[in-house]
């Protein structure tokens, strides 16, 4: 076993906080009782995701991607995961959309967005 | 080259048609089903020209835009996806076949469109899942899968189906988040989207990153695992697959699953390699998760009274032949598995539509009340016994040919065990399945004059169609497996 190493650590930061989130909505989506806290669970699962996608593209000291012809040799930042994660978010966004839809339709059945009162009702 | 083309032609002519479909539903509704069967029928038939062409003249790519890979998104047609696009779209266009009629009965009439529009993207997504070789593309399809299955399981608007739908979407959303994760670590240690690129990448920096590749493949499995309800994770298969409505429960059941697993297998084998998958050894936890399924969901199955539930739960144990004979790694246990995707297919859709018959002739859903049935509509339940006699594994029917694949897969792989595992599940599957049978023929009123069926036509073709496929699957298995070791050579032995 390694002996921790703190500048490692400090240098991976972002993962670190992109798996500690995903774990902590995975967590939030599979426990809380509240329908809407999953869904917020979800979000904050998917936002850890795209967290860690840019963390990935991110280069220190790189410019945006913009390309211009007029001034060569600038760093720019890879634009690869950015684009990959516009298509990420618009996914999470119709997943939110179509979950809550479904949310509004139980409480119509049910009257209630509680998983435990859900179940004794059935 | 035109047949070139035919796999995007699927793909986005379907697409189009998807969303024209509400709009056209507001002018007139009783046209969208027959439009779909046509669109589907088309598909079929273009996908049969794809495998006949792929068949004689090899595989080849499409990419996308006209830029090469690793720039690009490249389309991989082998012999594989080639069967895969003629089993999806087949399948398709004989449940649209069977929603022509079936539909109504089930689904307010405003939401037919919108129906039909779930049901067009779900062939697109699943084509494209099959064909694509860039793994954040075959995720986006993933989620077009995940979304149209969870449109058409809350169509029929019941509590419910409500409720299964969520709960189908909660976790398959947790499992497309684990999925994309993984790709996510893929694309930090190699720097690729496109498979085969990946695969040249890792074989140069796997050692650096033993913990990277441990965890992608820790993450894959659970997010495949999830979608394709393998055993511990089914928890949401049951429920969805049994209150959506017949047409779906059938497309879900039959086809939905294993799309999945075949994507789990493309990316396991494209990406990682025999060398690294035998390193890992996750081959094992695979083959032991697959046997606890196997049993598992048959013992569920025989404890449940509704017919419905009775055959979401058999699909959890079916699904667990496919993943024990891709897991095994060997030339036999490859072979069972994509033979028992194709038979399963038309199995378990056979068993399905005749369930969906059953229910609409005589309003019995509940497996105990069934004496008589085979007097009153001998030919849905003759087909269903068929069809229930394949799962089984009786011979002279389809499904005992794959059960002796698996079998010779383990004994090829070296575990004897595994043959008592099959020998078993058949015994547990002959428990839960000719119980059903024996009442529609042996129970009831003997004296009873045998009628004919009182369902339309479009609803008993379909079932009759698949038994036959199933009787001569069984009879003449020799086609079928040169076609299926055709395909998979290239994939799984390079």
């Amino acid at each position: 076993m390694r002996e921790l190493d703190v500048f490692m650590l400090l240098a991976n930061f972002p993962y670190f906080v992109s798996i500690l989130l995903f774990s902590m909505g995975c967590l939030i989506v599979l426990t809380q009782p509240n329908l809407i806290k999953k869904v917020i669970g979800l979000n904050v699962m998917e936002t850890a995701i795209f967290l860690f996608f840019i963390a990935v593209g991110n280069i220190s000291g790189g410019a945006p991607p913009i390309v211009n012809p007029a001034t060569g040799g600038v760093l720019y930042v890879n634009p690869l995961p950015q684009a990959l994660i516009l298509t990420g978010i618009v996914v999470s966004f119709s997943v939110t959309a179509f979950a809550l839809a479904m949310i509004v339709s139980l409480y119509r059945f049910y009257g209630t967005v509680h998983v435990s009162e859900l179940m004794k009702m059935r | 080259m035109l047949t070139d083309r035919i796999p995007m032609v699927i793909i986005i002519f379907s697409l189009v048609i998807a969303f024209l479909l509400p709009i056209f539903a507001r002018w007139k509704r009783s046209l969208c089903g027959p439009i779909v069967a046509v669109v589907t029928g088309f598909s079929f038939f273009f996908s049969l020209f794809l495998l006949y062409d792929v068949h004689r003249g090899g595989s080849y790519s499409i990419y996308l835009g006209g830029f090469e890979p690793p720039w690009g998104i490249e389309l991989h047609i082998n012999l594989l996806a080639a069967l895969m696009i003629a089993l999806i779209t087949g399948f398709c266009f004989l449940i649209a076949i069977y929603s022509l009629n079936s539909l109504e009965r089930e689904i307010p009439d405003q939401k037919a469109g919108w129906y039909y529009t779930a049901y067009l993207l779900l062939m697109t997504g699943m084509t494209g899942m099959v064909v694509t070789n860039d793994i954040f593309n075959l995720y986006v399809f993933l989620e077009i899968v995940g979304l149209a299955s969870c449109a058409l399981i809350i169509a029929k608007g019941t509590k419910e189906a409500t409720e299964a739908s969520l709960k189908y979407l909660l976790l398959a959303t947790i499992g497309s988040g684990f999925i994309v994760f993984a790709i996510g670590f893929l694309y930090t240690i190699t720097g690729n989207l496109n498979i085969p690129f990946i695969a040249i990448e890792l074989e140069g920096t796997r050692d650096s990153f033993p913990f990277v590749i441990w965890t992608t493949m820790g993450f894959l499995l659970v997010g495949f695992s999830l979608k394709a309800a393998l055993f511990p994770l089914h928890i949401w298969l049951p429920d969805a697959h049994s209150s959506a409505p017949f047409p779906s429960s059938a497309l879900l059941s039959g086809l939905v699953v294993k799309i999945y697993i075949m994507a789990f297998f493309k990316i396991l084998y494209g990406v990682f390699g025999p060398g690294i998958l035998a390193e890992m050894n996750i081959a094992g936890l695979i083959t032991g998760m697959s046997a606890m399924a196997i049993v598992a969901g048959s013992i569920f199955a025989f404890t449940q009274k509704d017919l419905k539930r009775r055959l979401a739960y058999s699909t959890v144990s079916q699904v667990g032949y496919i993943f024990l004979g891709l897991s095994l790694g060997t030339p036999w246990g490859i072979k069972a598995a994509l033979m028992h995707v194709v038979v399963h297919a038309f199995m378990k859709v056979c068993l399905f539509m005749a369930a969906g018959n059953i229910l609409f002739q005589t309003g019995k859903r509940n497996v105990t009340l069934f004496s008589g049935l085979g007097r009153i509509m001998p030919v849905t339940m003759a087909s269903f016994t068929v069809a229930a006699l394949s799962m089984v594994g009786i011979p002279i029917f389809a499904g005992f040919i794959t059960k002796y694949a698996l079998a010779m897969g383990s004994i090829e792989a070296g575990s004897r065990g595994l043959v008592a595992l099959i020998v078993l599940s058949g015994l547990l599957n002959a428990m839960y399945y000719l119980p059903i049978i024996w009442q529609a023929y042996f129970t009831g009123n003997q004296k009873e004059k045998v009628v004919m069926d009182r369902i339309p036509l479009p609803l008993l073709a379909p079932v009759v169609l698949l038994a036959c496929g199933i009787l001569y699957l069984g009879l003449f298995p020799a086609p079928i497996l040169s076609l299926i070791s055709g395909a998979v050579e290239p994939v799984f032995f390079p």
